[in-house]
């Protein structure tokens, strides 16, 4: 019997994997870190904001985002879009997805 | 400074210095104003302390946030390790030898070959041996630690030779013939210190007392000894170069395998002939009565000394004939398995 523990270890790898295609999807129009957390919840992905956030500049270190910061509500927040990069890369990594899940369909069949 | 402000900063000490700390702290704070602002509107509640500290509880200690924007979670990283670890074997051989060599020429040199003295030598070498090997680690780690900090993940990659691994060196490496890096470096260090101390400190060997003001040596050899050193500095050099030489191609080959049967044999040869040469042993009774000891005493470390160096060569020459068996034992196998 496979104890709980190992359930959700396995559940979280499985997310960990496709998080990136998850924000990279959304982030076509700007959003700050809240909102695209709130986002992808109501998508039904929730991510924990200590795997978002640094993912978010790791995206951006790598040129796939952009990121600016607005003053909203007398609160500054920081804004994230796709760079010019990101764009180009995205349909290839849908197409990967599309593969994957095709595999995965067959194998699980 | 409300309590977000002060989990903020908190958070700021802990996160690794980057790039953009400023703006993670920034991030962060205005995340957490979000939150509670949403929490506000959910649940009808004024936003309060408890209300603040049931999301940072939530959120995470200040300590477990800020390690999430650690790009380096090691000390040392898996693609330089291996490097670490090769680079840190060499180093602990190296120093290890060298401090447990110096060690024993000293207590061989300084102190009669028994005694308090003799123990506490011991003792004190082997402690400056671990000393020196903790030292070692410490540095040796410090430097890599730096380094994968300093370097861009580009050139850490570079300490990464999976790309470069190729199956075919399995078939080029076959086990008995593949060389131990390890014992060669070790071997090294020790004929080189064995060179030096035959050619540069011959007054080494021997005994040193203290009578007051004045020095006395007992050389632990005569003339009749030195005589062949030149012939014992052919092996040793000899022995350096095949080890370097296996040291670079890292296998053995015929010829090698040649060369170290013609290397023990040599030694063995030599071995016997000092053994067999008469008068070799500096140590007299007449030696030590000039020294600081009661004729008697010096009687008792003669007889020591005439007992111990026919036993110790006998142990030499022992191991020299196995050594030499075995190089002519994997020569013939190696000539066997490639006709």
């Amino acid at each position: 019997m496979v104890n709980n523990e190992s359930l959700e270890n396995v559940v979280l790898e499985l997310r960990r994997g496709v998080i990136v295609l998850a924000a990279l999807s959304q982030l076509g129009n700007e959003e700050y870190g809240y909102s695209l957390l709130k986002k992808l919840a109501d998508l039904g992905l929730e991510v924990d904001q200590g795997t978002l956030y640094p993912l978010l500049r790791r995206l951006e270190a790598q040129g796939l985002l952009e990121s600016v910061w607005k003053l909203e509500e007398s609160r500054p927040r920081r804004y994230y879009v796709v760079s010019a990069e990101g764009k180009k890369l995205l349909p290839k990594l849908k197409k990967e997805w599309a593969g994957i899940v095709s595999v995965m369909d067959k194998m699980l069949a | 400074m409300n309590l977000i402000d002060r989990y903020v900063a908190e958070v700021g000490k802990h996160l690794p210095l980057l790039k953009g700390r400023e703006d993670i702290e920034k991030e962060l704070k205005s995340t957490l104003e979000d939150m509670l602002e949403d929490r506000t509107q959910n649940t009808g509640r004024t936003r309060d302390e408890a209300m603040e500290i049931d999301l940072l509880k939530e959120y995470g200690s200040p300590q477990k946030v800020a390690q999430t924007y650690n790009p380096h979670p090691y000390l040392i990283g898996p693609k330089m390790f291996p490097f670490y670890l090769f680079v840190l074997k060499i180093v602990l051989t190296v120093v290890v030898s060298v401090m447990l060599v110096l060690a024993g020429v000293q207590a061989v040199t300084d102190t009669p070959f028994m005694g308090a003295d003799f123990v506490k030598i011991i003792g004190q070498g082997l402690g400056s041996a671990l000393s020196a090997a903790i030292a070692a680690f410490g540095n040796v780690t410090l430097v890599f630690v730096i380094l994968e900090r300093v370097l861009s993940d580009k050139e850490i990659g570079g300490f990464d030779d999976e790309k470069d691994w190729d199956p075919a060196s399995l078939a080029t490496e076959p086990d008995p013939d593949s060389v131990s890096r390890s014992e060669l470096i070790f071997e090294i260090v020790f004929t080189f210190v064995a060179l030096a101390i035959l050619n540069v400190y011959p007054q080494w060997l021997g005994m040193f007392f203290f009578t007051g003001d004045e020095q006395v040596f007992i050389p632990m050899f005569t003339e009749k000894f030195f005589q062949f050193v030149p012939w014992i500095n052919v092996v040793l050099i000899v022995e350096i170069l095949l080890d370097i030489y296996l040291l670079r191609n890292a296998i053995w080959n015929r010829l090698t395998r040649l060369g170290k049967v013609v290397i023990e044999a040599a030694s063995l040869t030599l071995t016997v002939l000092v053994v067999r040469t008469p008068g070799v042993i500096g140590f007299s009774a007449e030696s030590f009565t000039n020294g600081p000891f009661q004729p008697e005493q010096a009687q008792v470390f003669v007889t020591i000394a005439t007992y111990m160096f026919p036993v110790v060569m006998a142990i030499v020459i022992i191991i020299q004939s196995i050594e030499l068996v075995k190089a002519v034992y994997r020569l013939f196998k190696m000539s066997g398995k490639t006709a």
